[in-house]
């Protein structure tokens, strides 16, 4: 009995804090719905200051950071905001790092939204690249299809990668969040054989040529080109696709029979199970949804403008890792992962301007990490305090609580 | 036994290993023990006797230091000693096996031995040791195995060398057998038998077993209420008294509580099933067979069970006895190992998820937390979980149709709500409760199985829920009523199975329901 809640629970260190609802006594209509999205959920102004004071703090600390290291603050702050927002060039830039963020995003959410907690993204990213770089190069279909192939095989290979971490679960009850964190690694060395075997996915020797670790380009007709015609921003098909997929995964929590079923599992699994959810196959569904998404992501990267449409390592570029951390930071809804992950792409993009003024690169992880901590901290503390209160009041009724394993009640 | 030997009970000639005096313990209005005096011996095997609530466990916690009393004296060896700490109650000679084993399972036997000790570790003592004490008591173990490999019974043997290792001068077992198999407890007291004989070291036994408690004790002492209101020497009494001692009250105890204000003063179903037979018509619920093994421990064996259309059975015995088992069974939580569920005359293929709910079955699950709703969706979602098919189409599910049966159960239920969007979990429990009643009875059950349905609820609640739970069974539907309070069962039941260790020791109506034929059942000796 208690072992199968634990072993249900014990993928999900992280659960969505308390849902949000709609002020008592009236209807609720979609709007009203977002905003409940948005707003603070129940009781929790205490989590909302905390937020604010958490980003002061981490706003604080990284020009403290910045100071420290023989930087400028002011100077910082310029020159993240040139690169990631002042011209149509930097916007163009900011919304390219945005779109694969925002499908790795989503992904978490519907994993973690299951009671699953994926942190293999990163892994699940590069199986997509791997996929659809081989597809894209392996097959000889005209232009627009060849792209929605790449696509579809890039999201098929993340989903079976992840689908790998939820079989070996129900197998041998390997946990999740190790078995998704381990395969990242396997996923690395795949890639870099892919790209070093003549054979598989390494560029064609031309003369004499070094040939390097990476595919050949992708044709023409399998890159994300830009979507209406904007003096000088352009916006990416993949944005596009993001930010339907954002949508659509909210519409399908919020409003439909499996959203409902996976809400009832990722909140409460026995009482899902006793209701009739299929436990095992849905949570394996989750997670497997969650890898498709990050294998889109994988295949955003690999054919829109982002990167050099090849193949290579380090193509996944950690878009994996911060994907997830804007799941977190927006607590898993779906719609607020879309302001998040622009966020992120603004760190992004003006972090690499940043650190051609003279400050270290590594500085905008540091405060890339304050920040997550100051978004996903608050919930956790205020939670914390409140269940020490609690717990102080229980002990003092009981004098003492027993610090070993007790028996019958009374 | 021979005339000195019970002289020598009468009379013990040294002062008492132990002797409590006037202790005294509430929680809140809740008297857990109210100036309880007990005296226990060297050289003898003291048994406690109690239903759940009697205050056994809390003596006891009293005794480890690990509540404080709120009066009474505890003389140790006939000096007044304070146990403030569990520290303590170890210095003065006190050790207990509890009833669930405190073990650490991926660590092996001389690990989980030595566990709490200081200083430097040495497994070669250790293991010496544990073999040194397990040959003493004829505890046979061995220290290298890992302790998630052994079974009950020898677990039960670690948790002993653990406590016997530290020359324990009183010896505290709670529920010891509620695990072992029948051949491993006669072995278990075999090695009390010897500790208390060669080696004059006194053992507080408790149980509700009364055949245990009749064949290993000394003296024996019987707790009701918080109160001793029975001790005798062992030979000088015998199952039938004790059982009586224990139970206590009599039959009349439905208008007792309507006096208290406790029930609705309906007086109980009692009449045409009162032979205990069903045979007019086809048992709603069967359960035929059912065995359950958890961590190789059986916790139902071979359970049968008949319930008919429009009646209420009160299924009652003592926590632990594999009642939450059998609910977990019947919520499609816990697959059992072999027996059949039949409702109707059909049977129910329990692998398949939902089907139990599908055949007609509603349960209010003991634990409502856990199973029965989900406390972050909003009341509306949870009035709906279960038959999501009334309240959507092929893909979506209606907010219209979703409140509309949300506003009419509420309605119907009395569930006092701020918004059907609130979410359940800052609803009253009784509220709760009710919406997990609502769901259930919105399906159009054929049975319905309350397990420990008033758990936690107050006193107005409780009434409204006897009130419905009635209501349903005159509506046709049976009703398995699983509680461990004997007035409940006998305030809303026309008959009384009894579970004692995983099965049905007997199924009485409510009129040949006494107090002694209840108690035997209960301890699990046929009456």
């Amino acid at each position: 009995m208690n072992e199968v809640r634990e072993d249900l629970r014990q993928d999900s260190p992280q659960r969505p804090g308390r849902k949000p609802h709609p002020a008592p006594g009236t209807d609720d209509t979609s709007g009203r719905r977002l905003l409940a999205f948005l707003t603070p959920s129940a009781g929790g102004w205490q989590t909302g200051l905390a937020t604010v004071v958490g980003v002061l703090v981490a706003l604080a600390l990284s020009s403290l950071l910045i100071a420290v290291t023989g930087g400028s603050p002011l100077a910082s702050v310029q020159a993240l905001f040139q690169g990631s927002m002042a011209n149509w060039t930097a916007w163009t830039s900011t919304l390219l790092y945005a779109a694969p963020l925002l499908l790795v995003a989503v992904g978490a959410c519907v994993s973690a939204r299951s009671g699953t907690f994926n942190i293999g993204q990163e892994g699940q990213v590069l199986i997509g690249a791997l996929f659809g770089a081989w597809v894209g190069l392996r097959l000889a279909v005209p232009g627009p299809l060849l792209l929605v192939i790449v696509l579809l095989a890039a999201s098929l290979a993340g989903g079976a990668w992840a689908a790998l971490s939820s079989l070996m679960y129900r197998i041998r009850g390997v946990n999740i969040v190790v078995s998704t964190l381990l395969m990242i690694f396997i996923a690395q060395q795949l890639v870099a054989f892919a790209v070093n075997t003549s054979w598989l996915l390494q560029e064609s020797r031309i003369g004499d040529a070094i040939v390097s670790p990476q595919s050949n380009p992708l044709p023409a007709g399998a890159l994300l080109g830009s979507v209406g015609e904007y003096p000088n921003l352009q916006v990416n098909g993949g944005l596009l696709l993001a930010l339907v997929g954002a949508v659509l995964v909210a519409v399908a929590l919020a409003r439909t029979r499996w959203g409902f079923r996976l809400t009832m599992l990722g909140l409460n699994p026995l009482a899902a199970k006793h209701a009739g959810v299929r436990v095992n196959a849905l949570g394996g569904m989750a997670l497997a949804i969650s890898g498709a998404f990050a294998g889109l992501a994988g295949a955003v990267l690999l054919t829109s403008p982002v990167g050099v449409n090849r193949l290579q390592s380090g193509i996944a570029m950690n878009i994996g890792w911060d994907g997830m951390l804007v799941a977190l930071v927006a607590r898993n809804r779906p719609l607020l992962t879309i302001p998040v992950a622009l966020l992120f792409g603004v760190l992004r993009s003006g972090g690499g301007f940043l650190a051609a003024t003279g400050v270290p690169p590594f500085l905008v992880d540091v405060v890339k990490a304050l920040l997550v901590l100051a978004f996903v901290a608050p919930p956790v503390i205020v939670a914390m305090i409140r269940r020490r209160r609690a717990g102080v009041r229980t002990a003092r009724a009981e004098h003492r609580p027993a610090p070993v394993a007790e028996g019958a009640a009374l | 036994m021979t005339e000195d030997e019970r002289a020598r009970e009468l009379t013990p000639p040294s002062a008492p290993a132990l002797r409590l005096r006037g202790i005294s313990k509430s929680y809140g209005p809740v008297v857990a023990c109210d100036a309880v005096d007990l005296a226990v011996h060297q050289g003898e095997i003291h048994g406690l006797l109690g239903e759940n609530g009697a205050g056994k466990s809390t003596l006891m916690k009293i005794l480890l230091g690990l509540v404080q009393r709120d009066a009474g004296t505890i003389l140790h060896h006939d000096g007044p000693v304070d146990i403030g700490s569990p520290q303590e109650a170890v210095a003065l000679g006190i050790g207990m096996v509890h009833q669930h084993f405190s073990l650490i399972n991926p660590l092996t036997v001389w690990e989980n031995v030595i566990l709490g000790d200081t200083g430097k570790i040495d497994k070669g003592a250790a293991c010496d040791q544990v073999r040194d004490v397990s040959q003493r008591y004829g505890l046979p173990i061995d220290p290298l195995a890992k302790v998630e490999r052994l079974s009950a019974g020898e677990r039960q043997r670690v948790e002993l060398i653990k406590c016997l290792r530290r020359d324990p001068s009183v010896l505290i077992l709670d529920e010891p057998t509620s695990v072992l198999t029948q051949a491993e407890s006669a072995e278990l007291f075999g090695v009390l038998r010897h500790v208390v004989r060669s080696e004059n070291r006194a053992v507080i036994l408790i149980s509700h077993k009364l055949a245990e408690i009749t064949a290993a004790t000394d003296r024996v002492t019987v707790l009701r209420k918080g109160k001793v209101v029975f001790q005798s020497a062992t030979a000088e009494t015998g199952p039938q008294e004790l059982a009586r001692q224990m139970v206590g009250r009599e039959v009349s105890l439905g208008s007792e509580a309507a006096a208290l204000g406790l029930l609705p003063v309906e007086p109980p179903r009692t009449g045409e099933s009162g032979t205990g037979k069903v045979e007019t018509s086809v048992a709603a619920l069967r359960l035929r067979g059912l065995t359950v093994t958890v961590d190789g421990v059986r916790v139902l064996s071979d359970l049968d069970l008949d319930v008919a259309p429009g009646e209420i059975v009160g299924l009652y015995g003592v926590e632990g006895n594999g009642q939450s088992n059998l609910g977990d069974v019947l919520s499609g939580l816990v697959l059992p190992d072999s027996g059949s569920v039949e409702i109707s005359g059909r049977p129910v293929d329990l692998n398949r998820p939902g089907a139990l709910h599908a055949a007609g079955l509603g349960i209010v699950p003991e634990d409502r937390h856990a199973s029965g709703v989900v406390l972050d969706m909003s009341v509306a979602e949870n009035l709906v979980m279960k038959s999501l098919n009334a309240v959507s189409g092929r893909a979506f599910v209606s907010r219209r149709k979703t409140h509309e049966v949300a506003r009419r159960l509420a309605a119907e239920f009395n569930i006092v709500t701020p918004s059907m969007d609130t979410p359940v979990r800052s609803l009253s429990g009784g509220n709760q409760q009710r919406v997990v009643l609502a769901r259930e009875l919105s399906a159009g059950p054929l049975v319905l199985v309350a397990a420990q349905p008033t758990h936690g609820l107050d006193v107005g609640a409780i009434e409204d829920m006897y009130r419905r739970l009635r209501d349903v069974a005159s509506g046709g539907v049976a009703v398995l009523l699983i509680s461990t309070e004997l007035e409940e069962v006998m305030a809303l039941s026309s008959r009384i199975a009894v579970i004692s260790s995983g099965r049905i020791t007997g199924v009485l109506s409510t009129g040949e329901a006494t107090a002694e034929r209840l108690g035997m059942l209960v301890g699990g000796v046929a009456a």
